[in-house]
């Protein structure tokens, strides 16, 4: 930092070119309605499928519903209604045509319209308007982050873990639904606890359990708005990590040709708390006759093949406990916490890697550079990873202008996408960073990707050489003036 | 946000970014900038006139200068 405030001293004295002046395209994803505001009932759900996945420790939602336009003229809007704190924690939401997958972009946007109101609504925009009469088969797809409660909520560490989840038997929907039915997926067939509800037709009650599948319905015609709360608790004998914030920096260098990553991670396991104190020597123990345990003790990264010079840090300083395995195949990092994370514990840790530019970054044919890189590179554990608050935060080169991004995450995810600039060694101005903030997404989304371009102008590019020349040349030319001065005391002959 | 971004992606696969100097020749290039800029700048110290300020001073600083930005990535602060 000290060289960089020396050279910025001499920065007035170079106008190396113009100021980085960048444009980024920013998404809104949310609009305001009038408070009094009610969907109008141009719709009818003909049939809905509704599969509620709690394998993993986020919930994914899968809605399928074959939607009639009953109004006489042409609809574009459906909404889905949600609960308000079920809004806070919702996060990737996509929508496709289950018929035909040429159908074009559904656009999903929150809709705001009273803050007080316990129901919001989800506003998904076709691509084309839907005629009078006819008919298209949604699939709405998204997640719920901080879904499950601990039931008991503290156990020994021994013992296992189960979790407990609340919801509606009857989809939730802004328009009558002539018939429908949920089915909820379990990691194991393990449920002990479950709500039944009479059953119709010819079965007696419901739900019908399958393995690990309880099946609610099929229901008959239910009117919009309709709910019937249930809930369900059920076996997960593993950890139920929550990345509360993930700090992502990319950060790209021309004159290095490389591609560095750093991760922050605030990691919180939301499962059950422990009932006694920790105790080492029966956890030493477990790991031998019960390897499976509801505690986290290792999270394993594959990053992209040719990664290098891996390292994980936390707030004490190095932690031994990792091993990277860099070779043509694969590039594996693996760590383990400074210790097993239970239940209401923290472990905030960092890790980072470098990569060569060539797989990341791509000259334009129109004399820019293209970088493409994933926007999530988080860990890969068989019960998943939820992240609430998402920052990824791409550093350009000093100088860079014309930033654009696109990224394949959902846009209902991104909350915002600003330009700022970075300072950091051998800077002057400071460096152009592309700053995305996002919330709400699951380890589903790794490895989708964020392109980013960029003008990079030759002065730019030769702003540090520069720098340092002028600051050498300033040092050599007042040498050369300070030893010419004349500072003898004798008189001029 | 433009999709077409991907599209551009795409379009450049035949070019990736390679820089000037690769990573393993760094510390080697940095190094021998360097020497050669401290060579000339001492030069120039122990001949300081008007003569020597674009002939030893001028080349001194541009060595040092690529060599400064150079040995920065080769310990590992890609600038």
């Amino acid at each position: 930092m000290k060289t960089s405030a020396v050279f910025s001293a001499f920065l007035s004295l170079l106008s190396l070119g113009s100021a980085a002046s960048s444009e980024v395209k920013s998404s809104s994803t949310s609009t305001t309605l009038p408070a009094t505001f009610k969907p109008p009932q141009v719709f009818k759900n003909a049939n809905l499928v509704h599969v509620i996945s709690v394998e993993k420790n986020y919930v994914k939602e899968n809605i399928n519903v074959l939607v009639e336009n009953i109004e006489k003229a042409a609809q574009h809007e459906y909404f889905v209604p949600f609960m308000a704190d079920q809004m806070a924690r919702l996060g990737g939401v996509e929508v496709k045509d289950r018929k035909d997958s040429t159908a074009g972009p559904f656009v999903a946007e929150a809709v705001e319209f009273d803050q007080e109101s316990d129901i919001q609504y989800l506003r998904i925009r076709f691509p084309k308007p839907l005629a009078p009469g006819a008919s298209q088969t949604l699939g709405i797809t998204y997640y719920l982050l901080k879904a499950y409660k601990p039931l008991p909520a503290s156990i020994k560490q021994e013992e296992q873990q189960y979790l407990s989840f609340s919801f509606s038997a009857y989809c939730p929907s802004a328009y009558t639904t002539s018939k429908q039915k949920t089915e909820v997926k379990f990691p194991t067939s393990t449920i002990p606890d479950y709500t039944k509800l009479p059953g119709s037709g010819d079965a007696k009650e419901f739900p019908l359990k399958q393995g690990s599948k309880l099946t609610y319905g099929p229901f008959d015609e239910k009117p919009a708005g309709a709910t019937q709360p249930v809930s369900v608790r059920f076996e997960f004998n593993k950890p139920v990590t929550h990345v509360s914030r993930l700090e992502r920096d990319v950060e790209v260098s021309h004159w290095g040709g490389n591609v560095a990553f750093e991760e922050r991670y605030t990691l919180h396991h939301r499962g059950a708390n422990l009932s006694a104190l920790f105790n080492r020597v029966k956890w030493q123990q477990s790991q031998y006759y019960q390897p499976t345990t509801f505690a986290l003790k290792e999270l394993k990264f594959p990053l992209r093949v040719g990664s290098a010079d891996a390292y994980y840090t936390d707030v004490i300083g190095n932690v031994s406990t990792s091993r990277f395995r860099s070779n043509k195949r694969e590039a594996l990092l693996e760590i383990k916490p400074r210790y097993p994370v239970f239940g209401g514990w923290k472990y905030p840790f960092t890790i980072g890697w470098n990569s060569d530019a060539k797989t990341f970054l791509r000259k334009t044919a129109a004399g820019g550079f293209v970088l493409n890189v994933p926007f999530l590179e988080g860990p890969r554990q068989q019960e998943g990873v939820e992240y609430e608050q998402v920052q990824i935060r791409v550093i350009l080169p000093e100088g860079a202008e014309n930033v654009q991004y696109h990224t394949t995450i959902p846009t209902q995810s991104i909350t915002e996408g600003d330009v700022e600039i970075h300072r950091t060694f051998l800077d002057t101005l400071g460096r152009t960073a592309l700053v995305i903030k996002a919330r709400n997404l699951v380890d589903d989304f790794r490895d989708r990707e964020l392109t980013v371009t960029y003008d990079y102008p030759l002065m730019a590019i030769l702003r540090k050489p520069l720098v340092v020349f002028g600051s050498a040349m300033a040092v050599f030319v007042g040498a050369w003036l300070v030893g010419n001065l004349d500072l003898k005391i004798a008189t001029r002959k | 946000m433009d999709s077409s971004l991907h599209e551009v992606w795409q379009a450049a696969a035949g070019s990736p970014f390679v820089p000037t100097v690769g990573k393993g020749s760094q510390f080697l290039v940095a190094f021998v900038l360097l020497v050669l800029g401290f060579t000339l700048g001492g030069a120039f110290a122990l001949n300081r006139s008007a003569v020597t300020l674009p002939v030893l001073a001028a080349p001194a600083s541009l060595a040092l200068a690529f060599g400064v930005v150079y040995m920065f990535c080769a310990v590992g602060v890609y600038v």
